[in-house]
């Protein structure tokens, strides 16, 4: 019995909840009502358990040091337990239907036929950074490890589109994956996107993750990659791509994943919105890695804060750091731009004079002109989360 | 105290085992990949209502989706079980759709 019970836990390595959060750096506003704990899955590192079927791992923050994040160390997020478990590329096929003049099955050579595309993007869960919300939400209690910096390689989906042909009087195309839900009652998680949005150019069906293939639990073998957006769209182990003519019918689209109609995607706290929309771009964020929320930092010597800036597909034009609770803000040097669609990462020497604790804030704004609240923005599902984050450094 | 501290070592032993294994978990065989995922392991609390609600709530998902959760009142446990039964056909009777949302508000929510 004893024995069985320990073996059950092969993979399961229980930390206790206070190591865990320290490791992310950041404390929710409302405990959990369990422990979090660092588990090891299949291809992947240690990451901070939130359910384990269907798996949601997110990524210790100490990862986004980097501007890259290892593909071992990216976050996991599925919505139906039978995940695919086994590929096999011998009989695995991409196929294209719908309104369509050919429809076409796809081999994975075949799809490699197509012209190469590849580019660093962030992806991040529509529902990251949900922990934070106040009043809390239902929805996974995501910190902010639910997002990552990853060099993406595979081919654009309009060239895949065009080789079927889509027909006139297209209006969307829809994705699925090999994923299914346990009971026939649940609705497939299929996605959709308007037609002209699925033909943009930066959209890939991607076969690498930072020049490797994907991990199962990213989606292997391809994934969708729609850049900018958030990670809701990037349906994974995508099999099946259908042109439809008519606004599409599926739960995740027309109820699930959809933000307040207004500028902000806002409604007052507790309420609901009169009229909603798909959401799509991601808000604009910045967040201090390094060093960790209530660190001991010594007066007089000079730490360097750094962290990393993002929006949805517009460049980091500026990045404010405070010292003083929001009093003083002067700028970060901004570290190598690899494009738009990445993550810039974000630099700040300091030197604090006088022992006490510091609360530091960083605000990012893109070339659009879009930035960061400083009081979070609330909406009833948890989605946008990017209001300027407050940490305590404590100077001894 | 003693009981926990065993329990630790004898988790550490077992992992290191399995690191040891170095595959990561994943087989290829061929063009064939597969992984086998570790087993959900979440147990609830006992109470009133754990039985019923541990059989019924994890036919699609691991318990954790109920332990993770932060505290709500009682009233907004009762909307996410009828969403279960409404939008995702979660075949669970009224009568332990009441057992269930006790359960839970008692054990994971705000009051009762
Ligand atoms: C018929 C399948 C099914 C059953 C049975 C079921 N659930 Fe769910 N549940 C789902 C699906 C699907 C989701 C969405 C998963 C996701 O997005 O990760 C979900 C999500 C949740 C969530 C997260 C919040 C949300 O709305 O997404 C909670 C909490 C939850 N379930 C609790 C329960 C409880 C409590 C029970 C037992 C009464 C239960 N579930 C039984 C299918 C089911």
């Amino acid at each position: 019995m004893e024995s069985k019970g320990v073996s059950r836990r092969n993979f399961i390595k229980t930390v206790g909840i206070t190591t865990a959060l320290a490791a992310t750096g950041t404390l929710p506003p409302v405990l959990y009502a369990s422990e979090r704990r660092l588990v090891t899955f299949p291809e992947k590192t240690e990451l901070l358990l939130l359910t384990s079927s269907p798996p949601q791992l997110e990524t210790p923050l100490k990862y986004f040091r980097e501007l890259i994040t290892p593909n071992e160390a990216l976050f996991v997020r599925w919505h139906l337990a039978n995940i695919p478990t086994s590929v096999d590329l011998d009989t695995w096929r991409l196929v294209v239907h719908g309104n369509v003049d050919k429809p076409i099955s796809l081999t994975f050579k075949d799809l490699k036929k197509f012209e190469k595309i590849s580019y660093t993007a962030v992806i991040q869960c529509a529902g990251n950074g949900r922990s934070f919300f106040e009043p809390p939400v239902f929805g996974g209690q995501w910190l902010n490890g639910a997002m990552g910096n990853v060099t993406w390689g595979g081919v654009r989906l309009k060239d895949v589109l065009r080789s079927a042909g889509i027909k006139s009087g297209s209006m969307e195309v829809v994705f699925k994956g090999l994923d299914k839900a346990v009971l026939p009652t649940t609705p497939g998680f299929l996605k959709s996107l308007q037609l002209d949005k699925a033909l943009e150019d930066d959209i890939i069906i991607a076969y690498e993750m930072n020049g490797q293939s994907l991990p199962m639990l990213n989606g292997f073998p391809v994934r969708l990659v729609v850049p900018g957006w958030y990670a809701t769209y990037w349906v994974k182990a995508l099999s099946d791509i259908e042109v439809i003519d008519k606004p599409s019918e599926s739960f995740w689209v027309k109820t699930a994943y959809r933000i307040p109609d207004n500028p902000c995607g806002c409604v007052e706290p507790g309420t609901a919105p009169k009229k909603s929309v798909p959401i799509n771009r991601m808000t604009t964020r910045s967040l201090l890695i390094n060093p960790e929320d209530g660190t001991r930092l010594k007066s007089g010597q000079v730490t360097e804060l750094m962290g990393v800036a993002f929006s949805g597909g517009y460049s980091i034009k500026e990045v404010l750091v405070s010292v003083d609770g929001g009093v003083n803000w002067r700028p970060a040097r901004l570290g190598k731009d690899i494009g738009r669609y990445s993550w810039i990462q974000w630099f700040y020497p300091w030197q604090p004079a006088k022992p006490g604790t510091y609360q530091v804030m960083v605000r990012a704004t893109n070339s659009i002109g879009e930035s960061q609240p400083l009081d979070g923005l609330w909406n009833p599902s948890g989605y946008l989360l990017n209001k300027i984050e407050k940490h305590n450094l404590i100077v001894i | 105290m003693k009981i926990t501290i065993l329990l630790c070592i004898g988790v550490s032993l077992v992992f290191t085992v399995m690191a040891m294994a170095g595959d990561q978990g994943v087989t290829i065989e061929g063009a064939k990949r597969s992984i086998k995922l570790p087993e959900a392991a979440v147990s609830l609390k006992e109470g009133p209502g754990m039985d019923t609600t541990s059989r019924y709530c994890r036919i699609c998902h691991s318990l954790d989706y109920i332990t993770t959760q932060q505290k709500f009142p009682k009233a907004r446990w009762q909307g996410v079980v009828t969403k279960m039964i409404k939008t995702y056909g979660a075949p669970i009777s009224k009568e332990n759709a009441d057992i269930i949302v006790d359960y839970i508000a008692t054990n994971y929510g705000i009051g009762g």
